[in-house]
């Protein structure tokens, strides 16, 4: 059942398959960025076919950039910073990859970064050890190179709040993969900080007519507001009359039901459908399976965990893999 | 997705909630611990992928073998069916079920459109059974095919049980849910149908108890070293346990085998020959409610009730009266006449005689339908008869082929489904649903029915959708998910999408494949996004032809008029001869389709320029020359040539401008030079100017040579 791929280089610490899963891209805790491929469609023999120092510090994630964009990654590092690679062959011979921008950090860390396409553009949003998300903008779809920072706002719903400055351990983005060109952008943010109103998820939409974002919903009910965010994930949709975003805290792992369509106050129905538990501890990361139907989390129990609803809509863990 | 609809209340067929345990895999990837993170991918379809990364600084390092290893990247494939069948089988059979598959849904809609309009549900039903029962037979044939085996020419009259083929236990169930619901016709005779079933697949039970298969087989290595076989009791019980199932040809061939028949015995054992031989052609003779002869080959087939009846009544006269008979007394041997009264009194009937020739309830149910209720009863009196033999003979585990068959028998859809899910895996369930559906409008109304709970599908929907994931997973079987995704009403599309938008484009087979299937279903938007994937991919790989073509065949008006942008950098640079064809070449490329990028048609036109420049280079001749002039007119005239160009034109002109036999412009053209030549020097003062990367000196270079040319002119033109 199982098999095993790729064995990783001492010192890797993060890991990201691209949208084919036939490249596999690694940062280590020297900066060393290193691609694995398989040069054979579906054959499991990847090999390493590049390899370079990325950074001077360690890289904590790597992110691809859709393909629609180029063969690119961004390695979120521990100092904060994170750099766009990409690559390129000059004369179809010699493939490089370069450095195409370098999101300096000043006082504040980039915690997550996720890409999202929207209308024919790419934005990029950043999460910051401050509370702060940044929205990025590509200018020229051939160019990795040219960014424009949109939109810069805090995850709080309330502006009020806004004058406090949280000190953040961790964020979670993650985008709704619409693909129909009349959908607004739209992508769930949770923070893990010490201030309570920034921590709980909150979907944040694109409002095109006046070129802002606007929070839609908040994922989480009166009294869980104030619960760290581990991570959240945003469900494929192939057709369901809602949306499907998972948030896990440290209560569990909360799947939320969200309209498809605003209600009269612009605000987006939610319904709380089920409160998951089985990881002890912190959970690491969440991935929807490519039919939204089923979800794989993996936490500080080392165990990696399928989560499914059953014919009455009740979500229970079916399987569990364990080493 | 595996499940049930528990009681919630508002399901058809209620039963209690069941939340089972999480199944517990256990993951290989070899490393030492301690493991410090994990990291997981879903890869296309239900592959999972898992990262392990090792702490850095481990002290555990001081072996050399693991020195260098930071972690591994294992793949899991989740749910990819029945495990009894290796891969290489089970791909054979997803292949081979895609065609009777899309055929049926086919049929299904021309027939329902066709009763639609003539309302006529009778011959729809009649229509619809014949086209299931056909599907059914066909997907039933890609599980192997055990009954045409060859029979070798010369028999081993030793040989009692042949085994020809490895029976499946996926074979054996879909022939459980044939017999059940998709072949009608046979639902006279479903109690012989059901004899015939485990005559197959008895040895499939015996995996993890004895079964008779189990015994004759045993008793079949031991016939070669017996001597007088009658006198050993295993011989008498292979007997009656072959004849409590049905096996009559097996009965009749153990029965010959007996002492009595050799030749030289044959005298002194007359009285028990006769008695052994009277048995066998009892036997031999049996009647049977059904349209023709098993394999098994014997017995009497009668195909109406009455017939049969009169038939079974004279059939067990003779039983009673040989049971009567006063030969007993002068058979000496006690084995041969306990054996042979034993048989008797199965062929009666005898409840107690059936249990003990029976191994497990599923014979013993069996035994029942051919000796004590040989016809067809409702399926509630054969559940309460199933219920009845699982007390007699109890089984320590079910296999799962029972818990098939009485979930059947419990006419409980959910639970066979359920079965067929957990025990057999997902194509199973979504080509078994067509034979549940097509019986019952109970069944069909439970699994047609949207619930919301699924996302607004049905749970036929759903099992479809599950297995087109299975099929996702490899890449030899993917391409056959879409027949299925597209069978699916409300959600395949959506599914196929994202299937279609992770297969890898840089591998243009793959590409051709993906694009096709696009363009199969209309799917254009996805086809536009994976020429536009493979057109960056090409051209940020240096093949920027292939570039240019993918982009020009998604449309895609924004990339390419950038791709344009970028050829504008050539303009007035001295490039080599191979950078000047691949620009030439992209120019052509981009011109083919011209409206679609701005600015082109300068680039066009510099290119003509371009051209005519390097031929005067080359040679001196003139006729090349005038044209090389008049392209430049016509670019210096045109307003869509950028005004940054203008002196970069120019300054790769000057050879032209400074031609020595006679001035090749004449004074309008070297006066409209002169023109743009001032306004870019008024334009130069502006702050938003845009500075050539020319010399500095090119401005005053170009003037001088226009000021040389018009003087010269002039003075021609006289």
């Amino acid at each position: 059942m199982d098999k095993s791929l790729i064995t990783l280089d001492k010192g890797t610490n993060c890991s990201s398959w691209n949208y084919s899963g036939q490249r596999l891209a690694t940062g280590s805790i020297d900066g060393t960025l290193a691609v694995f491929d398989s040069p054979e469609l579906d054959s499991s023999a990847f090999t390493c076919t590049s390899r370079f120092k990325a950074h001077e510090v360690n890289i904590v994630k790597v992110v691809w950039v859709p393909p629609e964009f180029g063969d690119a990654v961004a390695c979120i590092c521990g100092d904060g910073t994170v750099s766009l690679w990409e690559e390129v062959e000059e004369d179809a011979q010699t493939v490089k990859w370069k450095l195409c921008k370098l999101f300096e950090s000043n006082a504040t860390q980039v915690l997550d970064l996720q890409f999202g396409i929207s209308l024919t553009s790419l934005k990029m949003v950043t999460a910051y050890s401050d509370g702060h998300v940044k929205v990025y903008e590509l200018l020229d779809p051939l160019e990795l190179q040219k960014w424009q920072l949109q939109a810069e706002f805090q995850n709080v719903i309330d502006s009020v709040s806004t004058f406090e400055k949280p000190s953040c351990l961790s964020a979670s983005i993650s985008w709704n993969q619409q693909r129909g060109d009349s959908q607004p952008s739209t992508f769930a943010l949770g923070f893990n900080s010490d201030l309570q109103q920034f921590n709980s998820s909150k979907v944040w939409e694109f409002d095109e007519a006046h070129q802002r974002w606007l929070p839609v919903a908040e994922l989480a009910l009166a009294g869980d507001k104030g619960d760290q965010v581990y991570a959240v994930a945003w469900a494929p949709n192939i057709g369901r009359p809602y949306e499907v975003v998972a948030v896990a805290t440290p209560k569990g792992i909360a799947i939320w039901h969200l309209g498809l369509n605003p209600e009269n106050d612009g605000r987006l129905s939610v319904e709380k459908v089920a409160l998951l538990s089985g990881h002890e501890g912190e959970v690491w990361q969440m991935e929807w399976d490519m039919s939204g139907m089923t979800l794989a989390t993996t936490g500080s129990d080392g165990v990696v965990r399928l989560w499914q609803s059953n014919l009455n809509g009740v979500w229970h863990e079916q399987a569990a893999l364990e080493t | 997705m595996p499940g049930r609809v528990s009681d919630s209340g508002d399901s058809l067929v209620p039963f209690s909630p069941e939340v089972r345990d999480p199944i517990v895999y256990h993951l290989q990837h070899g490393l030492k611990p301690p493991i410090s993170r994990l990291s997981i991918s879903w890869s296309r379809g239900n592959c999972l992928r898992v990262s392990f990364f090792r702490p850095s600084s481990s002290e555990s390092d001081t072996e050399n073998s693991n020195k260098e290893i930071g972690g591994k990247v294992v793949e899991v494939k989740l749910s990819s069916g029945d495990e009894e069948i290796d891969d290489a089988q089970k791909r054979k059979i997803a292949y081979g079920s895609v065609s009777p598959f899309a055929l049926l849904q086919n049929r299904k809609n021309s027939i329902l459109a066709l009763s639609k309009m003539s309302m006529n549900s009778a011959s729809y039903h009649v229509e619809w059974w014949q086209q299931v029962t056909e599907y059914s037979k066909e997907i039933n044939s890609l599980l192997g095919n055990p009954k045409a085996a060859p029979t070798s020419v010369i028999e081993d009259p030793r040989t009692v049980v042949k085994t020809v083929e490895e029976p499946t236990c996926l074979k054996a169930a879909w022939e459980l849910m044939e017999i059940f619901y998709a072949d009608k016709q046979s639902h006279a005779w479903l109690p012989e149908c059901l004899v015939d079933w485990l005559a197959d697949y008895d040895s499939l039970l015996s995996a993890t108890e004895a079964t008779i298969h189990s015994k004759l087989v045993d008793l079949q290595k031991e016939l070669v070293n017996l001597q007088a076989i009658e006198d050993d009791p295993r011989y008498w019980e292979g007997i009656s346990s072959a004849l409590a199932v049905g096996w009559l040809d097996i009965v009749v061939k153990l029965l010959r085998l007996h002492g009595s028949y050799q030749v030289d015995q044959l005298g002194s054992r007359e009285t028990e020959n006769g008695l052994v031989e009277a048995v066998a052609v009892l036997v031999s003779k049996m009647p049977r409610m059904r349209p023709e002869l098993s394999r098994r080959g014997l017995g009497e087939c009668f195909k109406t009730k009455p017939d049969f009846m009169k038939a079974w009544e004279k059939w067990r006269g003779h039983i009673a009266k040989l049971d009567c008979s006063a030969f007993w007394l002068k058979c000496d041997h006690r084995q041969t006449r306990e054996g042979l009264r034993n048989l008797l009194q199965i062929m009666l009937g005898n409840t107690n005689s059936l249990t003990t020739a029976t191994c497990n309830w599923m014979e013993l149910y069996i035994s029942h339908f051919l000796y004590i209720r040989p016809f067809t009863m409702g399926l509630e009196g054969m559940y309460s008869l199933a219920q009845r033999c699982m007390q007699l003979r109890p089984m320590s585990n079910t296999h799962r082929l029972m818990g098939l068959i009485l979930g059947i028998l419990g006419e409980n859809t959910e639970v066979v489904l359920a079965e067929c899910s957990r025990e057999f895996g997902p194509w199973m369930v979504a080509h078994a649903i067509e034979l549940l559906t097509a019986g019952s409008n109970q069944a069909e109304m439970l699994l047609h029915e949207e619930r919301y709970n699924l996302g607004g599908i049905s749970i036929e929907e759903l099992h479809r959708l599950v297995y087109a994931q299975v099929l996702s997973s490899h890449a030899l079987t993917w391409q056959i998910a879409p027949i299925y995704l597209t069978s699916c009403m409300k959600q395949g599309m959506g599914l196929l999408e994202i299937l279609l938008y992770k297969q890898p484009v840089q591998h243009n087979r793959m590409l051709l494949k993906s694009l096709e299937i696009c363009r199969l279903y209309e799917l254009d938007s996805i086809s536009t996004n994976l020429m536009k994937i493979a057109g960056i991919y090409h051209w940020k790989h240096g093949r920027k032809g292939s570039g240019v073509f993918w982009l020009q065949q998604a449309r895609d008006e924004v990339r390419l008029n950038r791709i344009a942008q970028q050829l504008f950098d050539y303009v007035g640079k001295s490039i080599s001869d191979d950078s000047l064809k691949q620009w030439e070449g992209l120019i052509e490329l981009l011109g083919s389709e011209a409206k679609t990028a701005g600015g082109l048609e300068f680039l066009h036109k510099y290119r003509d320029l371009k051209k005519s420049l390097q031929k005067v280079q080359d040679g001196k001749a003139s006729d090349a020359a005038k044209q090389a002039v008049e392209s430049l007119i016509l670019l210096m005239k045109n307003p869509s040539t950028p005004q940054r160009f203008w002196l970069s034109l120019m300054h790769d002109s000057l050879k032209l401008l400074n031609w020595r036999e006679h001035p090749l412009l004449n004074v309008s053209q070297t006066n409209l030079l002169l023109n743009k030549l001032q306004e870019l020097s008024i334009a130069r003062l502006r702050p938003d100017f845009c500075e050539s990367n020319l010399p500095p000196q090119a401005l005053s270079t170009v003037r001088l040579a226009l000021a040389t040319n018009l003087g010269r002119a002039i003075l021609e033109e006289r």
